[in-house]
């Protein structure tokens, strides 16, 4: 029944690789903007963590006791290069201060140390030292910040006779309840966890359906573009097997295009160092958050059927179309149907939205991968099941559309061509 | 006796538009048949029509005793058809193209292999065939799709302006190529056009379409001596006014 099915397919994939628009616009330009988005990224950083090393701090000691003078040797004993600065006022040298390299001015004002002694709150100023945008400005006040937070600490301690009970009366100590079980991991550090999951899936998914659009619609278009399409109609080849040759081509395009985009994500997620927590080396298997092969297989069977409904859509629209430009702006407007899903749910669970929106997110197909790839960490497999049978629904009516259209003379008649309007020779 | 094609009757509309009204014609196996008239006449309608791209609105259109409609099908497996702006997939190279194209109708590695090598032949391509398509040039093209839709030897062939756009040189061995293919194989050919010269030289007989009607029909001699004109444009302008 599908005969010639091979054929087609291995058509498509050398027609829409070997394609220029597609090679650069889908694979390799993805495959590059991330790594070097990554690599402006890793240089920034390092410039930064170098500039800190090398930060040089300027202190004005009016007070000239003992606890400034500790303070200051802690400075010194640290990464800073630390300047003493004979000066009474901050004013009087702000304008040299401005023009050396020194990054941040810590002034620590007469009786710093007797107020410490006495039991009474010390107070000293710390000036960061303006200059651009750059990364030094914010990080090196903020280190002189907890450096003296530090400092303040260890003599809260020793006034405490080390004893941590008098200076935090209270501790609490933060767990989680997974599933009915009671983990030992703190909600902050599961939600980081999970954060990177429940925006990485929607983002992914979505850029994988736009990509397959797109290809599908420069697959059908480009063969009435070149008129390659009446041949191929009269071909001794069932006109369903074409379209699911296109399908299939598209398909597998698109997981190149994709591919090339989650290396090129992956290396540029690589290069950021997030903030985890000590305690993130947290086994997801034990505490049962680790997507099970049940999980995997819900989220496969929903991708593919969205998939595949995205496709025939853009193959179903995209035949009426007269050029490819004209076929990637019809399919364009499907785009915000898409992206509605991904922009609520990539920060919400859609279980806390009012009923109306939750009903039309829903009724979107593209909502339910969204929603399958969670099931791993809710348990809900019945929604995600449900969704998988609506859009398989929505999907075999698309089919049957796509299918009616290219079995029709439709597919040769109909005509949507997007021009420029046409301006008058100067 | 079953004809290779056979109009009855045959009619489309477009909407409030009638591209072909009564059309009734028969083709004998292994001849070339011209339908030929100016543009908007129904040519490419009526081929169009026995390619079963496209569904009559009235009539019957069949190839070799099946229906274009309901055998539409079986019909596929007997033609090819050569649209009048037809292209090739331009990413491919032009073997590649001849092996995509000749793998629906080939039975085997063998079969495909004889065909993609008439085909060479017949496109006079040699080595240029292993470029890809979108650096040929309009004549190049034009002769990888005639020996596309002639290397398989189909029992029908139908060509729309086989030599749409070409120059003298390239027309030339074009329709030598169709001359040669038809007397080798015994192909039947149904094509459609422009040129009156190139009709006399390859039809045996020819159709006179005008305004979707069948004016006039018969060999180019015979049309000539019937209207006393010196060339079937003569002869055209003549059926023409009374159409």
């Amino acid at each position: 029944m599908l005969e010639g099915l091979g054929n087609i397919i291995v058509k498509e994939v050398k027609e829409l690789i070997r394609d220029p628009k597609i090679l650069i616009g889908m694979i390799i330009i993805p495959m590059l903007l991330f790594p070097f988005m990554g690599l402006a990224l890793r240089v920034a950083t390092q410039t930064a963590v170098e500039s800190t090393k090398a930060m040089s701090i300027g202190v004005i000691d009016q007070d000239r006791g003992v606890y400034a003078q500790t303070l200051f040797e802690l400075f010194s004993v640290s990464n800073l290069t630390v300047v003493r600065l004979d000066a009474t006022d901050i004013q009087q040298i702000a304008k040299n201060v401005q023009e050396s390299n020194m990054t941040a001015v810590v002034v620590i004002p007469e009786g710093f140390s007797q107020n410490i002694t006495d039991n009474i709150q010390a107070k000293l100023n710390v000036y960061g030292v303006f200059r651009g945008a750059g990364m030094a400005e914010t990080t090196s006040p903020s280190t002189v910040v907890s450096l003296v937070n530090a400092y303040s600490r260890q003599l809260a301690l020793q006034k405490a006779g080390n004893n941590t009970a008098i200076l935090d009366p209270v501790s609490p100590s933060q767990e989680s309840i997974v599933k009915g079980k009671v983990v030992s991991v703190s909600p902050s550090v599961l939600s980081t966890l999970v954060l990177s999951q429940y925006i990485g899936v929607p983002i992914g998914i979505t850029v994988l359906i736009v990509f397959a659009m797109q290809i599908a619609a420069t697959s059908v278009a480009s063969e009435k573009e070149d008129k390659t399409l009446e041949t191929m109609l009269t071909m001794p080849v069932g006109r369903f097997t074409i379209l699911l040759g296109k399908l299939s081509g598209s398909t597998i395009a698109a997981a190149v295009g994709a591919l090339a985009m989650v290396i090129g994500l992956n290396y540029y997620m690589s290069s950021i160092t997030f903030a985890v927590p000590a305690e993130a080396g947290v086994d997801l298997n034990s505490i049962g958050l680790a997507p099970t092969l049940t999980a995997y297989l819900v989220l496969a069977a929903s991708l593919f059927v969205t998939l595949l409904s995205a496709l025939a859509l853009a193959i179903a629209v995209s035949s009426f179309a007269e050029d490819v430009r004209s076929a990637q702006a019809i399919v364009g407007y499907f785009y915000f149907i898409i992206f509605i899903p991904m922009m609520f749910l990539m920060y919400t669970d859609i279980s806390l939205m009012p009923l109306p929106i939750r009903l039309v997110l829903l009724a979107i197909p593209y909502t339910h991968p969204m929603l399958a790839a969670r099931a791993g960490f809710t348990g809900d497999y019945t929604t995600a099941v449900l969704g998988i049978a609506y859009v398989t629904a929505f999907t075999l009516t698309i089919l049957y559309i796509a299918a009616r259209v290219f079995t029709t003379e439709k597919i040769l008649t109909a005509r949507i061509r997007f021009r420029r309007p046409k301006k008058r020779e100067e | 006796m079953v004809y290779a094609v056979e109009a009855e009757d045959l009619g489309k509309r477009f909407g409030d538009i009638v591209a072909l009204q009564g059309l009734t014609f028969r083709v004998e196996e292994g001849r070339i048949f011209g339908l030929i008239g100016p543009n908007g006449a129904g040519k490419t309608t009526s081929l169009r029509i026995f390619s079963t791209l496209l569904l009559p609105t009235s009539g019957s259109a069949r190839v070799f005793g099946h229906d274009v409609v309901n055998e539409a099908s079986e019909v596929r497996r007997l033609i090819t058809y050569l649209p009048e702006e037809a292209g090739a997939y331009k990413n491919l190279s032009g073997y590649e193209y001849l092996q995509f194209m000749g793998r629906f109708n080939s039975q085997n590695g063998d079969d495909l292999a004889k065909m993609v090598e008439d085909a060479a032949s017949i496109s006079g391509l040699g080595e240029r065939l292993r470029d890809k398509v979108k650096t040929y040039s309009k004549g190049m093209k034009r002769r990888l799709l005639v020996a596309r839709a002639l290397m398989n030897k189909p029992k029908l062939a139908v060509l729309d302006e086989p030599t749409s756009g070409l120059d003298v040189l390239h027309s030339h061995h074009v329709r030598g190529i169709i001359k040669k293919y038809v007397e080798e194989q015994g192909v039947t050919v149904l094509l459609s056009s422009h040129n009156m010269l190139e009709v006399e030289y390859l039809c045996e007989k020819v159709a006179l379409i005008s305004k979707g009607k069948i004016v006039a029909e018969g060999a180019p001699v015979e049309l000539k001596v019937r209207y006393k004109s010196s060339n079937l444009e003569e002869v055209f302008a003549e059926v023409a006014g009374l159409a």
